[in-house]
């Protein structure tokens, strides 16, 4: 086995030989990530019709279905309608807490067995939460961005919103609203690099996963197939009301 | 690295012949390279800033190559601060020990794997189900060719040569399952198959796209979840990466994930880009308990001062097999590495010598498309054209082949025999000219007319009416 230093001496002494093909640079980073992501967001707030009317024509060009409710509380019901058009019945979702609210009550009365992921990691080894969650018909998160420019959801995974939500159940229905939507891929750079430098994630967990549509595959005859592995249905219901309003 | 030798005990040759008389497969090739070209010029039409970041990604490619050394110094710091673990490999056969023993210490008894060319590179599922540790592909194409016993035939869509009633034959045999010959019904059957194993394997193990200095985060991109499966659900997590994937920051991620995917498959992104860092966080639930990264050189790194330094910047999109006019006539399993396609030529003699690639340095027209297609403009034709004077030097191409190009450097030299050339071959060429092409030679030059018809020399030829044209003035 190399060790690091016989690794990097090697890497060292060939980078010595030469100075390159082309005089280049790196991207240059902004400086103050979380100043300029607050800013990004502070001149979205006042346009994000238009943003969303962009995100909608590319989500559902990936085969997304995309909703508008005017309130968290107008969530469950239709939530509720796309359980009961697809006969599911077995409903897994973020902690309420994380959602901002809790479509518990009124989908039990639907008659959907619903099961919120535990906040703490105390249930890691609960082979009875895996079994829950491996057999879920539905699978309800939260948003972290909405990207328009490519109908991109991003989801970070943590305590109560584990990554599997989103991806071993058959349909995967996202709840988001204004405060996460941002128009391009270069602005969810600027997301990124504040997260990881001086502002704060919305999760601490060890996954960013970027969703953009069903999972799909063409490696039969190049022919689109949705649903391989991941869900094969992406759902994503926009709540119209200002956060925390 | 050994390459399995019942394929390469075969000429290249041969190999292509045999791939241009398989008509299922040429079918296959047409229909994909196609489809595939048209998504991938369909995705830039629409992306007016796509050329600007192009050259964008190349200029972050190439300054990145220039302070390696820092930019993988600062992801293993980062990997480990994380609490992941980090080890280096020379070569292939290091990076395989290295993962079976990883597998081995944590009592792993099943591995699901993500599509990786670098294990593929390093034969790896050999090597763990001689340990013990049952290797599951979970990409489609990739499980496909695994039941099949076969090698991917294109970087990003490896079972291309396969037509849907292959795979519904292999399906029934390999899993005794009838079923249908409909991609829909083919793709719901390895579904199921595979969620169980997703759920039982003890040990995921995955490629990367990218790693991020900066962050010390691996970057996958899948369209079928896969990915995402192999890094949520076992307990181990290992991902095994070229030294040369590293960037240094998110924001540099940005740009190639805005090309990469259109160049692949035309989408704007794949349906899925995993960032992974480490093992789980300390508040959840699932991700791997423990994270360990594999460092990759295996030719790469003297290469960072060698001819083949620009094929460092490799995406590994598929792009260029797409539009390749050989790899669209004979498929990526002639080649008979790894690496298939034009790009495969280069990687394949960064990976095993020039001398590999004495054959497939020629399987090239030299006609750009390749280079025109590459989202990092490599420029790939020039370093074809290294290799064959290299392979040239080295006196590893075949004495006859050496002698043809000795006397045609000649004749282009000597402008007086040059002039004579003209009417001797005229002469020469009349058994076997059939109007303006000659369809046979004899010897060892019928090789290249038995798939191919050359030109006659023509019986008037330019210089000779140029001569005419100025004398007559």
């Amino acid at each position: 086995m190399s060790t690091r230093a016989e690794f990097m001496g090697r890497l060292r002494a060939e980078l010595a030989k030469t100075s390159g093909l082309f005089p280049a640079a790196v991207s240059e980073r902004p400086a103050a990530p979380a100043a300029l992501a607050d800013t990004i967001r502070r001149e979205l707030s006042e346009r994000w019709p238009a943003t969303l009317e962009r995100f909608r024509s590319e989500f559902e060009r990936v085969g997304g279905v995309l909703y508008r409710v005017p309130a968290h509380a107008d969530v469950a019901a239709v939530v509720a309608r796309i359980a009961r058009e697809r006969d599911a019945r077995r409903l897994i979702s973020w902690h309420p807490a994380l959602l901002g609210f809790d479509v518990a009550p009124s989908l039990r009365a639907a008659n959907i067995d619903v099961t919120a992921m535990p906040r703490s990691a105390d249930a890691e080894d609960d082979p009875r939460l895996r079994d829950v969650v491996a057999a879920a018909d539905l699978g309800l998160t939260g948003v972290d961005l909405a990207v328009a420019e490519t109908g991109t959801l991003v989801l970070v995974s943590g305590g109560g919103r584990p990554r599997s939500t989103s991806l071993l159940p058959a349909y995967h229905v996202a709840v988001f609203d204004r405060s996460v939507l941002v128009e391009s891929l270069a602005q969810v750079g600027v997301f990124l690099e504040a997260w990881h430098g001086d502002g704060h994630p919305p999760a601490d967990g060890g996954a960013i996963n970027f969703i953009t549509g069903p999972s799909r595959t063409a490696d039969i005859e190049l022919t689109l197939t949705r649903g391989v592995h991941g869900p094969r249905e992406v759902h994503a219901i926009f709540v119209e009301a200002a956060p925390g309003g | 690295m050994s390459e399995p030798d019942a394929v390469l005990a075969t000429p290249f040759r041969q190999r292509a012949e045999r791939a241009l008389h398989d008509d299922f497969l040429q079918q296959a090739l047409t229909i994909a390279t196609t489809k595939f070209i048209d998504l991938r010029r369909q995705a830039f039409r629409e992306f007016p800033e796509g050329d600007a970041l192009r050259d964008r990604a190349r200029a972050i490619k190439e300054a990145t190559l220039q302070r390696l050394d820092r930019y993988v110094d600062q992801l293993v710091d980062n990997v480990e601060r994380l609490g992941g673990h980090v080890h280096f490999a020379a070569s292939a056969d290091e990076a395989r020990d290295i993962v079976v023993e990883i597998g081995r210490r944590a009592g792993a008894r099943m591995a699901v794997k993500s599509k990786s060319m670098a294990t593929e590179e390093m034969h790896l599922n050999a090597a763990l189900a001689a340990a013990g540790i049952t290797p599951v592909e979970t990409d489609l194409g990739e499980y496909i060719i695994q039941l099949a016993g076969e090698r991917p035939s294109h970087i990003i869509a490896p079972a291309i040569h396969k037509t849907k009633g292959q795979v519904a034959e292999l399906f029934e045999r390999e899993l005794g399952r009838a079923v249908p010959a409909d991609p829909e019904a083919l793709t719901r059957v390895a579904r199921a198959e595979l969620r169980d194993k997703f759920l039982q394997a003890d040990m995921g193990i995955t490629g990367a796209n990218f790693a991020v200095a900066d962050t010390g985060t691996i970057v996958l991109v899948t369209n079928e979840g896969n990915g995402r499966m192999v890094t949520s659900l076992p307990r181990l997590h290992v991902a095994v990466m070229g030294v040369e994937k590293v960037i240094p920051s998110m924001t540099d991620l940005m740009v190639f994930l805005a090309i990469l995917a259109k160049s692949a498959t035309g989408q704007k992104l794949s349906s899925y880009t995993t960032l992974v860092r480490g093992p789980r966080g300390a508040g959840e639930s699932e991700g791997p308990q423990e994270f360990h990264l594999v460092l990759l050189d295996n030719g790469r790194v003297r290469q960072i001062a060698g001819p083949l330094r620009e094929a460092l910047s490799c995406l590994r999109c598929g792009a260029c097999l797409n539009v390749c006019p050989v790899y669209r006539q004979i498929g990526g399993h002639a080649y008979g590495y790894t690496y298939p396609g034009p790009i495969g030529i280069l990687l394949t003699a960064m990976l095993n010598g020039p001398a590999s690639v004495k054959d497939l340095a020629h399987a090239s027209s030299l006609c750009g498309a390749c280079a025109d297609a590459c989202p990092v403009r490599i420029d790939i034709p020039r370093m074809l054209v290294e290799l064959r004077t290299e392979v040239d030097e080295q006196r590893i191409a075949p004495w006859s082949e050496r002698v043809v190009f000795k006397t045609f450097a000649a004749l282009l030299g000597r402008p007086a025999l040059f002039r004579l050339a003209a009417p001797v071959s005229r002469v020469l060429q009349r058994p076997f000219a059939d109007g303006r092409r000659i369809r046979r030679l004899p010897f060892f030059f019928g090789r290249w007319t038995a798939t191919r018809d050359l030109p006659a020399v023509a019986p008037r030829t330019f210089s000779e009416r140029w001569i005419e044209l100025e004398d007559g003035r």
